[in-house]
């Protein structure tokens, strides 16, 4: 990948929850950039680390047990994680915003969505845009979400799912913020409104340049949205390339290999379907060596005792012993 | 709106008329007639049957009861008083005010200590201060009223003499009752707004606002408060009938003439038109009360007002 100017950049970030009892290690040292107008897909199973690691950008994870223990949060250059809660104040929502998984339960039920949608430029009211100008501006965006202006006055009860995601985008991308998490922003929806919520995050995004990370479990909606591609497990990037490494690439991470293996195929005739066997591992007590070790077809005897390396071949990296012996 | 409101006042036929049937019942189950109450066991038993008959105590049950509601709906008269021969609602009209006094301070103030700290306590779950409110709060929630009262009066008004010990002559006289009737129910405001809130800052949408750049106090005030306190406000209608039950033992405690010792003379002196008269009055006061703050909910939430005006058959 020829070097651009990153807009958001992870380094080396690591997020615990820790608890009287147990400490459960959600994020362990993940590193990725995005740059503008870019999508980042983020992919993994349930519990690999997917949202921690976008509520750690957004500095929304709950306080008491959660820590961050090493790395850097770098938006145009600021580290985040440094930042006073003021401070991020004037980042949430301006410069990086995020689309919630269900929408159902993302909007709160005894405001308008109008207010709801206003409240984001009001919070961020840098032009000191007059109530009347806000309401404008919120009736564009509704437009530009596909809702009609006149429903600014109604209650999210008397929406549909799809018509409530639109609400979170609109709220989302009305400030045009440099960075748009969407956690699974079409998993709680039918399969065709998640077409058109797709198509439309999309087509926002290529018109205001902004930078998207797309959290996912879907490798569909990744073929369709995403330009670079992390593939998560257990807290770690297993995988990282471009769109094209990932699906058509020669060489993989075993876990990439067993997720396309999980897809049912169309065209060939097949009875079963192909899981990848076994769970993840505890994150409370992560294996020494690999951690996808315990279910990898092809398990060596180190995988057992060392935690792999990242190989990088043109950009792609490659977390797996596998691909080490190679080099060496 | 209005077509809901008028749906609710009617349901209070049935319910008031139930009151008083099962009133009217346990009343007549219970021994002893007027006549020989008033005139005494050793009275001769021809006076005793005559006054008896005065009262129209000799006819059966059930004529009894429907002569009395008849009354009310025909002449909208609520009888006369066994023992003083003046209408029940003269002496409704002298002892309700102390009562109503009563009842909206110690609502007052059990409302603001109750739900304010409950906010605050939820706000900085763990701290001192949310320790201290959640076990004074457990104090007084198990303390039996009555025996608050006692305390109070024994503290205040015998040993510190800083206040009066009974009657309900200035305001003065309502401080000691006032607090024997709301910290109860302050606790039980308390620990509710308390695990409302902290329910409430729990769910997304308050992570969506925060998403939006929101700052804590927004976020409280704003987008928390409101949901949190739709199940506070049912409370808050159901603690003006304890208030109501409060004031009776509060008013006896501190011998202050109000409804509370108007009834439960009336009830040992067998004084069944006021007994009748003032449950029925309390009855309908505690039924409006409900339906005010069913109306109030529409007001917070939109997804009720929409049930209200679709005249309350479908689900929001």
């Amino acid at each position: 990948m020829e070097k651009k100017e990153a807009v958001l950049e992870v380094k080396d970030l690591s997020v615990i929850y820790k608890s009287d009892l147990e400490t459960v290690y959600a994020v362990n040292h993940i590193s990725f950039s995005i740059e503008k107008g870019e999508t980042l897909g983020l992919v993994g199973e349930t519990g690999a680390g997917k949202t921690t690691t976008a509520l750690g950008i957004m500095r929304l994870l709950p306080q008491r047990t959660a820590r961050f223990t090493s790395g850097e949060i770098l938006l145009e250059g600021v580290d985040l994680k440094n930042l006073s809660e003021k401070e991020m104040l004037k980042i949430r929502g301006e410069k990086v915003s995020m689309i919630f998984q269900d929408p159902m339960t993302a909007l709160n039920p005894v405001l308008t969505v109008g207010d709801q949608i206003g409240e984001a430029i009001f919070l961020h009211n840098e032009n000191n845009l007059s109530k009347k100008e806000i309401d404008q501006k919120v009736e564009e965006m509704m437009e530009m979400v596909g809702i009609p202006k006149e429903r600014k006055n109604e209650y999210p009860y008397q929406f549909s799912g799809g018509m409530r995601q639109r609400v979170v985008i609109a709220m989302a991308l009305v400030c045009n913020p440099e960075v748009l998490i969407a956690d699974e922003p079409t998993t709680a929806l039918d399969v065709t409104i998640q077409a058109q919520i797709l198509s439309m995050i999309c087509d926002l995004q290529r018109q205001y340049q902004t930078s998207v990370i797309m959290i996912t479990h879907d490798l569909g909606v990744v073929a369709e949205t995403c330009d670079k591609v992390a593939i998560m497990y257990a807290g770690e990037i297993v995988e990282y390339g471009t769109l094209a490494q990932i699906f058509t690439g020669e060489a993989h991470h075993p876990y990439t290999t067993g997720l396309f293996g999980s897809i049912p195929s169309l065209t060939q005739n097949t009875r079963r379907l192909h899981p990848i066997e076994g769970l993840m591992p505890d994150p409370t007590n992560l294996p020494k060596g690999c951690k996808f070790a315990p279910r990898c077809e092809k398990c060596m005897e180190i995988c057992r005792q060392e935690a792999p390396q990242v190989s990088i071949n043109d950009g792609h990296q490659i977390r797996c012993h596998l691909y080490m012996k190679k080099e060496a | 709106m209005a077509k809901y409101t008028i749906k609710r006042l009617l349901y209070m036929i049935p319910v008031l008329f139930g009151v008083a049937f099962l009133v009217f019942t346990i009343l007549s189950l219970t021994p002893g007639d007027p006549g020989t109450i008033i005139l005494g066991i050793t009275a001769k038993p021809e006076d005793i049957a005559a006054l008896n008959a005065e009262f129209g105590y000799d006819q059966p049950f059930l004529i009894r009861f429907f002569n009395y509601i008849g009354d009310i709906i025909f002449h909208f008269d609520l009888g006369t008083s066994y023992q003083s021969r003046q209408p029940v609602i003269e002496d409704i009209i002298a002892r309700f005010p102390n009562t109503l006094k009563l009842t909206i301070f110690s609502m007052s103030l059990s409302a603001i200590l109750g739900i304010s700290l409950g906010i605050l306590s939820a706000v900085r779950q763990y701290s001192k201060l949310d320790h201290i409110c959640v076990v004074t709060a457990l104090i007084f929630a198990s303390i039996p009223g009555f025996w608050l009262g006692l305390m109070l009066l024994l503290i205040f008004a015998l040993k510190l003499r800083v206040l009066p010990s009974y009657g309900a002559g200035t305001l003065r006289h309502f401080i000691l009752p006032t607090l024997t009737v709301s910290m109860t129910s302050a606790a039980g405001l308390l620990r509710l707004t308390r695990s409302a809130m902290l329910e409430t800052v729990r769910q997304e949408y308050i992570r969506t606002a925060k998403a939006k750049g929101a700052s804590e106090k927004r976020v409280i005030w704003k987008h928390a408060l409101r949901n949190a306190l739709l199940p506070v406000i049912t409370t808050l209608g159901t603690s003006f009938g304890a208030s109501l039950g409060g004031a009776i033992i509060a008013e006896t405690v501190f011998a202050m003439p109000g409804m509370g010792t108007l009834i439960t003379t009336a009830i040992r002196q067998k004084d069944i038109p006021v007994v009748m008269g003032s449950t029925l009055f309390l009855a309908t006061l505690f039924s409006l009360i409900i339906l005010i703050v069913d109306l109030l909910y529409a007001f917070i939430d939109p997804r009720i007002k929409a049930k209200y005006q679709s005249g309350g058959k479908s689900r929001g």
